[in-house]
């Protein structure tokens, strides 16, 4: 029973980061007030250039290569939306299925319709005195975002409702005309917020080729950019909430994948298929219960306009 | 320039730079002469390839790359429509796949399953696979108006149990068809001679009742919003809620009712995909066909025609595009070209702003189409 409660927990701290740097991205983004559609498509290419990347350099380096390239991506999405206060639905799906596309035709003109070579894992890490102690040992024996990961929701949460800079990020998603009445700068906010978002979403996309797998695969990061507005949705656009929720769908995969292979039993019981639908359908159920009274940030997909008050 | 025209212009120069971008890229991969190669393969390939049929060659030349774009397009169409109906309504379906996973499911099993006199088993397996997808997307419509789910969360959450429960159980397991000799096959069962949608040049050409079908459901899509009380009273309530409530409409059934018939729209692409072409549920769809339907929407401008004009466009590029691939031209193409496209009528301000400085639209922005 340890053991499988120990494997459960490994193997969710394994699949949880990408999920939760994206799903912090898009809080950042969105507590900003511009919709974060995109964040698929910035995953993808940075998982594709980590890849890329990591087949010429030490692939720590290669990971900061992602979190740059889902940055240039987030940057067209910022040029459009916030310079020139383009729909920003229309731009954040336009950017992922530019990525979708670019990144299969790069893929297969440059390595073949099976993925990049492999590449450098990312090293995981052990915790001294910790590798030996029953389900908590789980925590040990993981790449360096994984830990970053159980931190950085925190600090966000933090930054978010204590500090000037997180009450002026809030502002500028409900009330842009309030802090520019101040004199500080809205578009500069929200270029912060979006490009942000871009480095997070880059990373839970270089996490997913170089530490979730050893390569960039066709199908990366299918729908995981969905998922992660998903976790924000259900997460109330708070860090800490879009964190757990990512961690439970996480889990829930994971319980999935355990079930199977620890009772095989198990799935002439209940099908593999509705096993999959699981996570989806309590989802739905969570949210059907506690009712979603919407906390999404006011001014959510409104451009700024210097005159409009 | 009349209004009209002005609205149109972004989509249409969007789509010509789109193309030009593209070009540009095969052009320095490879070489110029192979890009516009490879471009006019793509045009023989989606509207026939009327040299090679004016030089003596056989009608197919031309009946076959038509009916396949004729296919695509039918597909595209009825998934952009399902996108911008929701968006008439001031909901975002992200859904469109998942619906249509249902409905094509729908038609296979009103297809193969349910025995019927010919003209009435085509529309009822129709029927059915519109109902089955206004089902799944009355789930999210639902959500949304009694507990305030929000519908991009229902609805991605919804294309992941479709997925799940149809790919992964039914079509493996308690659906699966067996063929002849007991041997299991991938997919459902066949569907049964009467379900199948009549071919339209009969063997020289794929081309099926499915695309008229399309254009007629965009058609009753436009003349619905454009020239009925209830059309006007969902267009009132996408533009703005809280007034449309305050004017008395009745908020609730329009949404319900728009969702309802978006879910139908993409329910009704998967049927003319299972009763058109593919005579069965295949393994999975094949393509993200409910995916493609929001770009088509967008670049459409969420206009039921609009969205016709850009399905009909991009279903010619995407029969076309497999013919690139003779000359070494990635098949993934006219997707790149779809999404650059989409790009671009995102920089819609940036178009206007360069016009205004030809002189060519008002100094005042036109309206910004709100999603």
């Amino acid at each position: 029973m340890l053991e499988v409660l120990h494997s459960l927990l490994f193997s969710t701290l394994d699949a949880a980061p990408a999920l939760i740097f994206a799903a912090l991205g898009a809080v950042l983004s969105e507590r900003a007030g511009v919709i974060a559609v995109g964040t698929e498509g910035m995953m993808r290419v940075g998982a594709f250039c980590a890849a890329v990347a990591a087949l010429v350099m030490p692939t720590p380096l290669a990971v900061v290569m992602g979190m740059l390239a889902g940055a240039a991506l987030a940057g067209v999405h910022g040029f459009l939306s916030i310079r020139w206060r383009s729909d920003q639905v229309v731009s954040g799906i336009a950017l992922n299925l530019v990525a979708l596309a670019g990144g299969t035709f790069l893929l297969e003109s440059l390595y073949g319709p099976n993925g990049t070579p492999p590449i450098e894992q990312l090293s995981r890490w052990n915790i001294p005195g910790l590798s030996g102690v029953p389900v908590l040992g789980a925590l040990s024996g993981h790449s360096a975002p994984t830990y970053l990961a159980l931190v950085l929701p925190f600090v966000f949460q933090g930054l978010l409702t204590r500090t000037p800079l997180g009450l002026r990020l809030r502002a500028v998603g409900d009330k842009p005309q309030a802090v520019a009445t101040l004199g500080l700068s809205v578009a500069g906010l929200r270029w912060g917020a979006v490009l942000g978002s871009g480095l997070l979403a880059g990373l839970g996309g270089a996490v997913l080729s170089t530490a979730v797998l050893d390569r960039f695969e066709q199908h990366t990061p299918a729908g995981l950019g969905f998922m992660a507005l998903a976790a924000m949705v259900f997460g109330r656009w708070t860090p800490v909430g879009a964190f757990l929720a990512a961690t439970f769908f996480a889990f829930g995969n994971a319980l999935r994948i355990g079930l199977v292979s620890s009772a095989p039993g198990i799935v002439e019981l209940v099908p593999q298929g509705v096993l999959l639908a699981l996570p989806y359908l309590l989802t739905l159920i969570v949210l059907t219960l506690q009712g979603q009274r919407s906390s999404a940030p006011a001014a959510l997909g409104t451009p700024y306009e210097q005159e409009s008050r | 320039m009349p209004e009209r025209v002005r609205q149109l212009l972004p989509s249409v120069l969007s789509v010509l730079l789109a193309l030009g971008v593209c070009w540009a890229l095969i052009a320095l991969t490879m070489e110029p002469g192979t890009a516009t190669d490879a471009y006019l393969q793509m045009l023989w390939g989606g509207i026939g390839n009327w040299p090679a049929y004016l030089d003596g060659a056989a009608p197919t030349v031309i009946t076959r790359p038509l009916g396949e774009s004729a296919m695509k397009a039918a597909l595209l169409t009825l998934t952009g429509l399902s996108v911008a109906v929701a968006f008439k309504v001031g909901l975002f379906n992200i859904g469109a796949q998942g619906q249509m996973l249902l409905g094509a499911l729908a038609a296979a099993v009103v297809g193969a399953h349910v025995t019927l006199p010919g003209v009435l088993h085509v529309p009822a397996a129709l029927l059915g696979a519109a109902l089955a997808g206004a089902a799944w997307a009355g789930i999210a419509g639902l959500l949304r108006i009694y507990r305030g789910v929000h519908e991009v969360i229902s609805t991605i959450m919804l294309n992941w149990v479709a997925l799940s429960l149809v790919d992964n159980w039914l079509v493996v397991g308690p659906l699966r068809g067996a063929a002849e000799g007991g041997q299991s096959i991938t997919g459902t069962a066949e569907i049964q001679a009467t379900a199948v949608l009549p071919r339209l040049l009969s063997d020289g050409s794929r081309l099926n009742l499915g695309f008229p079908l399309a254009l007629v459901a965009a058609l009753a899509v436009w003349v619905w919003l454009t020239r009925t009380r209830s059309g006007f009273e969902t267009r009132t309530v996408g533009l703005g809620a809280e007034a449309a409530r305050a004017a008395g409409i009745p908020v609730a059934r329009r949404m319900g009712l728009a969702m309802a018939l978006a879910g139908a729209m993409a329910g009704l692409a998967g049927a003319v995909l299972v009763l058109g072409t593919e005579g069965r549920y295949p393994g999975t769809l094949g393509a993200p066909y409910g995916f493609d339907g929001i770009a088509i929407a967008l670049i459409g401008n969420n206009h039921p025609l609009g969205a016709t004009v850009s399905a009909l466009f991009f279903g010619v590029l995407r029969a076309g595009g497999t013919r690139m691939q003779l000359l070494g031209v990635h098949k993934s193409f006219p997707e790149l070209i779809q999404g650059l496209a989409l790009l671009f009528v995102a920089g819609r301000m940036v178009w206007l702003a360069v016009l205004r400085r030809r002189g060519v639209a008002p100094t005042v922005a036109a309206e910004v189409p709100r999603a």
